[in-house]
This record gives C-alpha cells, sequence and structure tokens, in this order.
C-alpha cells in the first residue's frame, strides 16, 4: 500500500495530466453523444417508422467488442484521439436514443391531447411537455453513458489517444501493479464524480414535481438549487478551461514537426523516446510522441494514413505480415526485400536495420527445463504433447508463429492458449502453462529467469529493428537519417534486454531510460 | 354560435358520425350524451379540430373553422378533461398561465386574470397557486382544469366528461357550481358525458346521440315528457322525472275540463249540474274562460233561496294556480292553505283547469305503480 502512494506521488504529474486528458476525451464525447442522441431520439419517437432501424443500428454498434470497433476506424479515421471519442459517441448512444424515446412515449396521452386541445403547437407541446415530462428518463440515460464512457475511455490508449487506459495498458504490459491500480483507480474516481455531476444535473432540469425525494420543503429546494447552480457553474468553468488552456498549447504548433509513434510495448516505447529525444535536441525539429499506439496492424495503418512520420518495426514482420512472404531465414534478402517493396507500394524509406534481432524464440521455467532437460526446440518437439501453450494472440495466428513452428519441428501441443502481453508470463509462474513464446530481448525473460531454448533448426525469420519512415518526411528532413541510424548501431541485442529490464522490473520510466542511454552514448 | 351542417365521420371504415347538423346557440349548455361508442366525444373535439377530416361543415359564428388558424383556434376555445388533463410537471399558476403566457399577454394582466379564475372556481389563489397537480384531490384538479379553460377569457368552453371520475358528492358540488357560475358568465358550452342526471341538471339543452345519430335535441324537461322514441324513453328511464320533480307542473296534472258555468246561471242549476256530474264545486267564467270564482256543494248546501244567481254566492277570493308551477310547490300551497282543489290559471287569469286532492294523489301514484307517464 504504502508502495503504491509513493508511486501516486512520484508520478503524480503524469496522472494529473492524463486524468484532464481522460476527462477531456470523455466530456466531449458525452456531450457530442448527447448532441446527437436526444435529437435522434425524439426523431424516432415522432417517425416510428425509423424507431427500428436507428435502435438496431446502435443496439448491434454496442455488441462490437470496443477493440474491434477501434480497429475498424483506423482506416477511416487514424488513430488518436478521433477514433477513440467515435468509438464512445458510438457506445454512448444506445442508452441515451433509448431512454429518450421512451420517456416521450411512456408520456399520458391525455396529457398530450389536453396540451393540443388548449391550442399548443408541435413545437410547444416537445419543449413545454414532453422533454419535461421525459427529462427523468432522458437523464438517466446520460448518467449511463456518461459513467460507461468514463471507463470505455480507457481503450483509448490503445490508439494512442491517451488518457487514464495509458497506465493500465502499459501496467498490465510491464506487470506494473501499481500502475494499473494507479489508472484503474483514477479512472473509478473519475467515475463516481461524473456520476456526482450528472446528478446535479439532473436534479436541476427534472421538473422539480418530478424528482423523487420530494418531501423536503420547497424553500430549502431552492437554497440547494442555488448551490449546486454554483458546482455546476464551477464545473463548467473547470472544463471549459481545460479545452482552452490545451486548446492553446495544440494550436500553438511549429513550423517542423515530425510524429514518432511505436507498438504497444517497453523496447517500443524506450526506443520512440530515444528517436524523440535524439531528433529534438539535436535538430530545431520538435517531435509529437504518439507512443503505445498499439499492435503492428495500428502502426502501420497509421504510418499510412499520415497520422504519424516514423516507427520502428521489425524486418521479419514487414517480410511475412505486411507483405504476405512466406517467412525465410536469410537475414540480407529479408530487409533487401522489405525496402525495395515499401519504397515501391507504400512510399515508404526503410533506414538501415538497427544492431538487434528481437525474434520470436520459445521460453520455459527452469524446472520445466531441467525436468524435461529442454535446450533447443528440437527438445521440446519431443516433450511436447505434454505441455501447454500460453503464448500472444499474434504468435498464435502468425504463419511465422506457432503454425509454422509446429510443422517444421513436426510436434504439437497439449494445449494451446492465447494471452496478450505479460499475464502470458503470470500464466507461466502459475504453473497454468508450460511453455510461451517471448521476443528475444524482452526484459522479462531477465526477471522471471526463464530459459530460452535455442531455435536450432532455424524456423524464426530475422526480426532486425527498422526503423520506418513516410519518404515525404526523409526528403524534408534529410538531417534526421543519421541520427536515426547512429541510435540503431548501438543498440544490440544484450543492450536492449537490459534497458527492457530496467523498465518491465525497475520500473524505471522508458523515457528516463532512454535519455540516460543517449547520455552515456554520448548521443546527446 | 356553433352549427354543424351534415357532418359525417369515419374511421376506418366505420362510420362514427351519420349527418349530423344541430346548432348550439350563445350562451348555451348543451349537453351531448350517449352510450360509449356513440360519438360525442368525436363531436366535442372536431370543434377544435383535435379531430380534423370529416365531410360537412362546421361553422363558429358563421365561420368555416376548416378555414381558420387551427392554433388560433384551439386557443379560443376552452378545453377541460376528464382526469389528467393538468400538466404533472407544472404548478397551479404555471397550469393556468400556459397560453397567456405564450400568446404573451401583458404580466400583470396574466396575474390579475389568473386570481380571477382561482376565485371563479372557487380555490384560494395564495394556497394553490404554488402547487402541483399532484398535490391536489381530484376535485380540486378539476377546478384547476376548468380554471385554465377559463384563463384566455374564450367564449366557448367544451368540457369532455370532466366530473365523471369523482367522488359522487365532490361531482354534485361542481356541478352546482358550474351551474351558478354559468348563470354569471353565460358562456356558449358544450359538455359530454354518459350520466343522463347530470345532463338534466346542468343543461339548457340535451343532445341525445345513438350510433352517430341525433336521436332528440331539446331542452331537459320536453326529453322528459316528450321522449321522440322508444330509445329515448329507455334511455332517460321510465320514472327519470320523478328525479327531476321540479319539470312536473300544474298543466302536466291538472283535470283539463272543469266543470264551468256562466255567472248568471241561477243557484238551482247549479246544483242540478253538480249532481248530473257529481263533482263538488263549479267554476265559474266569463265567456271568454276568465275565471271569475268558485262555487262548492258545501255552500250551495245552506242556501233556502234557489232562485239567486250564482255571481251572488260565489267566492272570488280564492286561491288560484299558474299552470307553470312544479308540483311541489303545489304541494306546498294546498298544505299551507289547507285547501282541497284550486283552479289553474295562465298569466292572463284565463282558466286552464283544477287540481284536485284526487288529481294529485293519481299523479303522485305514478311513480310507485306503472301507468301512464306524466304529461
Amino acid at each position: 500500500m504504502n508502495e503504491w502512494f509513493s508511486y501516486l506521488f512520484e508520478f503524480k504529474n503524469q496522472i494529473f495530466s492524463l486524468s484532464v486528458e481522460h476527462i477531456e476525451l470523455t466530456s466531449l464525447a458525452v456531450v457530442i453523444a448527447i448532441l446527437l442522441g436526444i435529437p435522434l431520439g425524439i426523431l424516432i419517437s415522432y417517425v416510428k417508422r425509423l424507431n427500428k432501424p436507428v435502435l438496431g443500428v446502435v443496439g448491434v454498434i454496442q455488441a462490437i467488442p470496443s477493440m474491434a470497433l477501434l480497429g475498424f476506424s483506423i482506416p477511416l479515421l487514424g488513430i488518436g484521439t478521433m477514433p477513440a471519442v467515435v468509438m464512445v459517441i458510438l457506445y454512448s448512444l444506445l442508452p441515451i436514443i433509448k431512454n429518450t424515446t421512451t420517456g416521450i412515449n411512456n408520456i399520458n396521452l391525455q396529457t398530450l391531447e389536453a396540451a393540443k386541445g388548449i391550442g399548443l403547437t408541435r413545437l410547444q407541446i416537445l419543449f413545454k411537455i414532453q422533454l419535461p415530462l421525459a427529462m427523468p428518463m432522458i437523464m438517466s440515460g446520460i448518467r449511463i453513458a456518461a459513467v460507461t464512457a468514463v471507463g470505455l475511455m480507457t481503450m483509448a490508449a490503445f490508439i494512442g489517444g491517451g488518457g487514464l487506459g495509458y497506465l493500465v495498458f502499459s501496467g498490465i504490459r510491464t506487470v506494473n501493479t501499481d500502475q494499473i491500480l494507479a489508472g484503474a483507480f483514477s479512472a473509478c474516481i473519475l467515475a463516481v464524480v461524473v456520476d456526482g455531476v450528472f446528478g446535479i444535473i439532473e436534479s436541476l432540469v427534472t421538473p422539480t414535481n418530478l424528482q423523487k425525494n420530494n418531501t423536503k420543503k420547497k424553500l430549502m429546494k431552492m437554497e440547494r438549487n442555488t448551490l449546486k447552480k454554483g458546482v455546476l457553474v464551477s464545473v463548467a468553468c473547470v472544463l471549459v478551461g481545460l479545452f482552452f488552456a490545451t486548446g492553446i498549447s495544440q494550436g500553438y504548433t511549429e513550423n517542423k514537426v515530425i510524429v514518432i509513434g511505436s507498438k504497444d510495448f517497453t523496447e517500443q516505447e524506450i526506443i520512440g523516446y530515444m528517436l524523440a529525444e535524439a531528433i529534438e535536441r539535436k535538430t530545431d525539429i520538435s517531435v509529437e510522441r504518439k507512443l503505445a499506439l498499439g499492435g503492428t496492424q495500428i502502426c502501420f495503418e497509421a504510418l499510412k494514413a499520415d497520422d504519424i512520420d516514423i516507427y520502428v518495426d521489425y524486418s521479419g514482420t514487414c517480410y511475412g505480415d505486411t507483405l504476405k512472404y512466406s517467412p525465410i531465414t536469410n537475414v540480407k534478402t529479408v530487409y533487401n526485400t522489405v525496402k525495395k517493396d515499401f519504397k515501391a507500394k507504400f512510399n515508404i524509406d526503410v533506414l538501415k536495420q538497427m544492431s538487434f534481432n528481437n525474434t520470436y524464440t520459445l521460453a520455459v521455467k527452469k524446472e520445466t527445463a531441467d525436468k524435461y532437460h529442454l535446450k533447443t526446440i528440437s527438445d521440446l518437439a519431443k516433450v511436447g504433447n505434454q505441455l501447454t501453450a500460453a503464448t500472444s494472440l499474434e504468435f498464435l495466428n502468425r504463419e511465422d508463429g506457432i503454425i509454422g513452428l509446429k510443422k517444421k519441428y513436426n510436434f504439437h501441443f497439449k494445449d494451446q492458449i492465447g494471452i496478450d502481453g505479460s499475464p502470458k508470463y503470470l500464466a507461466l509462474m502459475n504453473n497454468e502453462s508450460d511453455v510461451t513464446d517471448a521476443f528475444s530481448t524482452d526484459g522479462l525473460l531477465k526477471k522471471y529467469d526463464l530459459t530460452i531454448l535455442q531455435d536450432d533448426q532455424h524456423f524464426f525469420p530475422p526480426y532486425y529493428a527498422i526503423p520506418l519512415v513516410r519518404a515525404g518526411v526523409t526528403a524534408k528532413y534529410p538531417e534526421i537519417v543519421p541520427i536515426i541510424e547512429e541510435v540503431g548501431e548501438l543498440l544490440n541485442d544484450n543492450v536492449m534486454i537490459a534497458l527492457n529490464y530496467q523498465v518491465d522490473e525497475l520500473k524505471k520510466d522508458p523515457r528516463e531510460v532512454a535519455i540516460e542511454f543517449l547520455r552515456e552514448n554520448k548521443v546527446i | 354560435m356553433i352549427e354543424f351542417k351534415n357532418v359525417s365521420k369515419f374511421f376506418n371504415d366505420k362510420q362514427i358520425l351519420r349527418d349530423i347538423s344541430f346548432m348550439i346557440n350563445q350562451g348555451e349548455l348543451v349537453a351531448i350524451i350517449g352510450a360509449s361508442g356513440c360519438g360525442k366525444t368525436t363531436i366535442l373535439k372536431m370543434i377544435n379540430r383535435l379531430i380534423d377530416s370529416f365531410s360537412g361543415k362546421i361553422f363558429i359564428n358563421g365561420e368555416d373553422i376548416v378555414k381558420q388558424d387551427i392554433i388560433k383556434l384551439r386557443r379560443n376555445i376552452g378545453y377541460v378533461i376528464q382526469q389528467t388533463g393538468l400538466f404533472p410537471h407544472m404548478t397551479v399558476k404555471e397550469n393556468i398561465e400556459i397560453i397567456p403566457k405564450i400568446e404573451k399577454m401583458h404580466e400583470e394582466k396574466i396575474i390579475k386574470r389568473t386570481y380571477e379564475v382561482m376565485e371563479m372556481v372557487g380555490l384560494n389563489s395564495d394556497e394553490y397557486l404554488n402547487r402541483y397537480p399532484s398535490e391536489l384531490s381530484g376535485g380540486q384538479q378539476q377546478r384547476v382544469g376548468i380554471a385554465r379553460a377559463f384563463a384566455t377569457n374564450p367564449k366557448i368552453i367544451l368540457m369532455d366528461e370532466p366530473f365523471s371520475a369523482l367522488d359522487p358528492i365532490t361531482r354534485l358540488q361542481l356541478q352546482d357550481e358550474l351551474i351558478n357560475l354559468q348563470a354569471k358568465i353565460k358562456k356558449t358550452i358544450v359538455f359530454v358525458t354518459h350520466d343522463m342526471n347530470e345532463a338534466i341538471k346542468i343543461a339548457d339543452k340535451i343532445c341525445i346521440l345513438n350510433q352517430g345519430e341525433i336521436i332528440q335535441y331539446d331542452t331537459p324537461e320536453n326529453i322528459l315528457k316528450n321522449p321522440v322514441n322508444d330509445f329515448v324513453s329507455t334511455f332517460v328511464g321510465k320514472n327519470r322525472i320523478w328525479s327531476s320533480p321540479e319539470f312536473i307542473r300544474a298543466k302536466d296534472i291538472m283535470i283539463d275540463q272543469p266543470l264551468t258555468c256562466s255567472k248568471n246561471l241561477s243557484l238551482l242549476e247549479c246544483v242540478e249540474k253538480m249532481k248530473f256530474t257529481n263533482a263538488d264545486s263549479l267554476l265559474i267564467v266569463d265567456p271568454c274562460d276568465y275565471l271569475l270564482g268558485i262555487v262548492t256543494a258545501k255552500q250551495t248546501q245552506n242556501r233556502s233561496d234557489r232562485h239567486v244567481l250564482v255571481e251572488s254566492i260565489m267566492k272570488n277570493d280564492f286561491i288560484k294556480i299558474s299552470s307553470d308551477e312544479p308540483i311541489i310547490n303545489i304541494l306546498e300551497i294546498f298544505k299551507q292553505h289547507k285547501i282541497v282543489q284550486a283552479p289553474v290559471v295562465d298569466e292572463k287569469g284565463l282558466l286552464k283547469g283544477l287540481i284536485t286532492q284526487s288529481s294529485l294523489l293519481i299523479a303522485l301514484s305514478q311513480q310507485f305503480l306503472d301507468t301512464e307517464e306524466v304529461g
């Protein structure tokens, strides 16, 4: 517990700024959802024909897993805050639309007839009678949407949208419980606060007579209302202030900006920070960091969509995954093919490959290795049918992953499970699995003291790190190329393991680790 | 004021109204009555165009309502409905002032009018204006409903079974107040009800509907006494009139052709006449039937001179009853003056008939014995 508090204290600035980001994104999404949802709800309660299709579509959207929705939206909306906000809007629509139309349709018909009969116009009936009477229902829909939105917005971090989800995701990745807790706890507090704020709004906009706790004297109620209005106004001021503050800082953009992205694991973040710091300190270009975006798919789409300018991928991934060639082991052929094809097909420059090969490898616990005398994958193949493999989802589905591996070594596992991120190590430690895939530079290998099995039949293709840069960027800023290549030369397998270990195990900030390394090696 | 001309209405394929034509005069309270599904509410809702498509024409003050602006038309017609006509989220004040405020009437005028209508319906403004409908009893809610209808001071008020959801005592009370109110303000009120007692009590005219047709449109008294057909008499109820005895008048129960004679007859001739017809009194009239006096059998018995003219012995300070006198008053008069009979005269003093104790007995016995209708 104490550790956690000291963690909170140490990272209070980061937590605060992520919370602010989270609040901004959430309120933006909820406000837009309200502006869309209520009119739609009104529309479908008037035009009954639209009722089923609209609620149907919104309902189906609700059923799509948020990850999948984000995945779909990247080609259309790119990465960052935009798709995250859109996703939260889409998920918020159902309760708002549904409750609006239910609220309006549940109004006593005689009341409406009286309204019509005494000569109110359609609009007057809507605004003076229907909406006020439906307000408790509408507000409860909005409250549900708002609280859910706070939780959902953590998914924004998955595509580089920021927010508290960043802490949760990076915590899960590095088995940093303090960080996960910090993110989750802040999100919970935020949800409670949001619920409270919307509760106040609800009691202000709901006609006095329709409120549930209607027993207090009216005078008291009026005093309380003034108080509530005060709270609300201050909340609104803070929000507007936040938007202005960040709006201005975003509005102030220098002409020379490049955007560096990265995938969502430690090594990628460290390299991302290294490149960013090196470029910023050695040139007059400012760098926007969109790190920990997601998997290969997301980063590559973002690069193609101009959302980012640079990220580092791995030769084998580009060759087998993106270009869909069947995996081969020749380092040179792989690199040259990727370089040539990327330029031709995507107009992306592939810079010189870095000195480390973060290839796949299989790892087992020391006891397992001792028990079955495992040193190589060939050894593993002999006892594979007694072992359970828990690997990342990507590895599970790749031709150059478990599928090809089993063909090459001709064996089967007793069972194979897909688990992403660091929980697969936990599964290993808890003896829920026996074998896991790992990257050869993974700091967690050191942390959990795992035995790496040698790829004695050379199945895994080379996965040297290769910086991918949009061709336009290399043309515009040729000075960044030597800087990136200088950093790349310094990074060999052992250096990378050590750096990863510092972040994953010693819980250092990846940015600090990156800067420290650059200083030690006199890059900056 | 309001005129229906050959109005028919179909809902889908079902004919709700069949060629309705009738006229509601200014200042009249007309009750539209009939079994449920007879089209009475349809008629009401056509007047403020809540039901807007029909064949035929409806005029208000000679103007075809279809040609008027629908919102304006409705705002010039008060509308009171059963139960939940009030807006639950608004206070009494807000409910009453909704249309005046929308019409942007002068603020002070609105407040003044609100107090006026509240007083009109017998509610204390200071006590009730800031309450919500749910804080009022059913009767109070309906009073507010009526107040709201009067807020814009419309000439026409439509009431759709306004009292039917109230308990009987409150209902009677509100009916009485409506009658008093109407006596003062003389609005044109169209009042839909399914309660015959209510219609007879409050209406100037009653319009009886059956299956989309007007069966009889007349004053309550005429409907009670002269139902046009079996439907009306069954609908009204056979002995219904006894619950409204004020409609049973002297002319309905009197002996139409009492025994009369001229003032020039001798006493002897009078006695003969009475003996012959077995009557115990004679009414003396002039040639125009003007009632001059009365002679009873008792008076003739002690007379020795049987040749005097009847003129000289007849009584002329006797009690006369007007032909429109209700039966209750007649009983009262008989009791008070200890008389056994009284002649019935019109406003000019011309003899119309005679009421005796036995004719009263016959009339009163009709409510218990299933004999001929009164009147």
